[in-house]
């Protein structure tokens, strides 16, 4: 199986040479292969967030490569980078990260936009993820007339819309009941269980037993990673 | 991104905030609607004293001769140029198309129970018009007369040269004349007298303005002509002021320069002296005029639109930083910079164009109000100042909206994400 991720020693050092000067991440080595369903564990501050926005492109690191489907990420301009977001990458948030003005599937729609898919077929794709999601009957929805765990639901599928390798999520069932956050983690599982590259980031390490593989993040550097016995939900 | 689905996009967010879009358009509003009433009436103006010279015919040259040869009762006697002028001017042909003099005559002219030493014009305050039976003007003319003042005959004929030979007493009414003293009849052949003298009137003039521009600046078709050459019977002194029609504006200079070349040749400096000058002067200096006014006035009214214009950059500021977030959100699932400059400008222009539009509308009615009542004549605004107007709207958008676009684009997806 290819590289889809390679870190090879990642420096992000926020005030670089002050007093204050903060490591998020501390030479960070990391790989990982096609396919894979991987949980990033660490207390808050262990710098699993900018652990997240590096590998989803959202940062650029301060020193070490980061390639990216064999890609360095260093050498791309903001152009690429937001294009690689749009087409590689699914991201889901703990906030879930709608657009409250717009209707459940105009926000599924929003990355197809930008990948300039014409509307009839962005129409088709984004119904096909709600239909995923369990949320086609409610496309005209807006978000704020939605349970916590739906909007988490639309989110999954705005982030599995345009069919990504690599779906991101940052603390996906932190805002949810641990019923809802299950069906959630369930449905990473499924995911993955289909073919994408799935990275999760958490501080809870019942969440994190999901996962096939654990990398434990600690002051910005990796202090345990290993693969694991999963907790098929 | 398209641009379909960015104006989608602008739309829903203009529409998601109806309250706050509405006072935002507002100050654009205001100023395109004042910018419009302004220029529209303006221009109306500049267009109504042109159709007014053009009702007369343009490429008129005006020529005077003066002279200061008495007897030893005072009686002048000096020479009548104008028969060899008249010559002169037609072996010009090229150049000149016709000369007349346009002296004027104070002369009583009588039809049954009319006469014009008896009407008696009143002034309506209140719309503005002249109102009753205004008096026709009377004047001297040749057989170019009409040829010279844009006139063709409606009934009848036109004075001939014969009239002007054999002192014929004949005379060629003007529409609104005609009308004043024969009403509906048909006026040929009947004859009027004038200062006593019988008159055959021998043709009508069509009339040279609608009757509505007519009403608003005075008939210019209140007039009755005689052959210049019936001036002895009717007592009147030659006529030193004259009138003659260039063929095209390019023939102006060189039938200005070839006539006072001419005259020049025949008026002995020490008894006479003459001018040759084109008329289009003077109208040229109303237009200047008008288009001062014009441009004070317009540029007063533009500072509004430039005080809406910050306006409208002020909140579009304060969307920017209340949507922080939301961009965040769009850059972190594949928005490029240009997208989101895309977005807010074209947000903003939208919010213009919608002011402007607006704007337009008021502003049509502000000058269709205003110039009948200022005017007495219905001014709509001209096609380009509309395009204009919702052009200048939407490049205050494009130019005011820039700077919130610009910051829009230069937030940083992380730093936007965690915004709440």
């Amino acid at each position: 199986m290819a590289k889809l991720i390679q870190l090879r020693d990642v420096y992000k050092i926020y005030g670089e040479g002050l007093e204050s000067e903060v490591r998020a991440l501390d030479g960070v080595s990391l790989e990982v292969t096609e396919g894979e369903f991987v949980a990033v564990v660490g207390q808050s501050g262990s710098g699993k967030s900018t652990m997240m926005n590096v590998l989803g492109c959202l940062d650029i690191p301060t020193r070490g490569t980061y390639l990216l489907d064999g890609t360095d990420v260093r050498e791309l301009t903001d152009k690429e980078l937001s294009h690689i977001r749009n087409k590689k990458i699914g991201f889901i948030f703990q906030q879930y990260n709608l657009i409250q003005s717009l209707t459940v599937v105009e926000n599924v729609e929003l990355p197809l936009i930008y990948q300039g898919t014409g509307p009839e077929q962005r129409r088709e794709l984004a119904m096909q993820a709600l239909e995923r999601v369990g949320l086609a009957g409610r496309s005209k929805h807006k978000p704020t007339q939605m349970s916590g765990g739906q909007q988490q639901r639309v989110a999954i599928a705005r982030a599995i819309a345009t069919k990504p390798p690599i779906i991101m999520a940052d603390e996906p069932t932190g805002a949810l009941d641990s019923h809802t956050g299950r069906e959630v983690l369930e449905f990473l599982q499924k995911l993955n269980r289909e073919g994408s590259t799935v990275i999760l980031i958490t501080h809870d390490n019942g969440i994190a037993a999901t996962a096939r593989r654990i990398v434990r993040l600690a002051d910005g550097k990796i202090v345990e990673d290993h693969a694991q016995e999963v907790d098929w939900l | 991104m398209n641009i379909r689905q960015a104006v989608k996009m602008a739309w829903k967010s203009i529409w998601g905030k109806k309250g706050r879009s509405a006072l935002t358009i507002l100050g654009i509003f205001i100023g395109i609607a004042a910018v419009m009433t302004i220029v529209s009436v303006m221009e109306g103006m500049k267009q109504k004293t042109i159709a007014q010279y053009e009702a007369m015919g343009s490429n008129r040259i005006t020529v005077t001769i003066s002279s200061w040869l008495y007897d030893e009762e005072g009686n002048d006697i000096s020479k009548d140029y104008f028969p060899e002028l008249y010559d002169y001017c037609n072996s010009i042909k090229e150049y000149v198309v016709g000369i007349t003099p346009t002296g004027w005559s104070n002369a009583t002219v009588t039809y049954g129970t009319k006469s014009t030493a008896t009407m008696q014009p009143t002034w309506d305050e209140a719309t503005g018009t002249m109102t009753g039976e205004i008096p026709p003007s009377c004047y001297y003319g040749s057989d170019q007369y009409s040829v010279c003042n844009n006139l063709t005959i409606a009934k009848g004929r036109d004075l001939s040269v014969l009239d002007i030979e054999k002192y014929n007493q004949v005379c060629v009414m003007g529409a609104q004349a005609a009308k004043t003293f024969f009403g509906t009849a048909d006026p040929v052949g009947k004859a009027v007298q004038v200062n006593g003298n019988n008159f055959q009137v021998v043709g009508v003039y069509a009339p040279r303005m609608s009757d509505k521009d007519a009403a608003a600046v005075g008939s210019p078709d209140n007039l009755i002509v005689f052959p210049y050459t019936t001036r002895r019977v009717l007592g009147d002194q030659k006529s030193q002021e004259f009138l003659v029609k260039a063929r095209s504006p390019e023939a102006m200079t060189e039938a200005i320069s070839r006539i006072g070349g001419f005259l020049k040749g025949q008026i002995d400096p020490s008894t006479g002296g003459y001018g040759v000058y084109p008329q289009d002067e003077w109208q040229q200096y109303q237009n200047e005029t008008l288009s001062l006014i014009g441009g004070v006035l317009g540029g007063i009214a533009a500072i509004s639109l430039v005080v809406g214009g910050i306006g409208i950059m002020n909140i579009m500021l304060v969307t920017v930083t209340e949507r922080t977030r939301e961009i965040g959100i769009r850059r972190a699932i594949g928005a490029q910079r240009s997208s989101i400059v895309a977005q807010f400008l074209i947000e903003a222009a939208m919010l213009c164009g919608i002011g402007g539009i607006v704007g337009i509308i008021f502003g049509a009615l502000g000058s269709i109000v205003l110039s009948t009542l200022l005017m007495k004549l219905t001014i709509f605004p001209p096609l380009n100042v509309t395009l204009g107007a919702f052009g200048l709207s939407v490049a205050l958008g494009l130019i005011f909206g820039s700077y919130p676009a610009a910051k829009a684009s230069k937030l940083q997806p992380v730093e936007a994400l965690r915004a709440e």
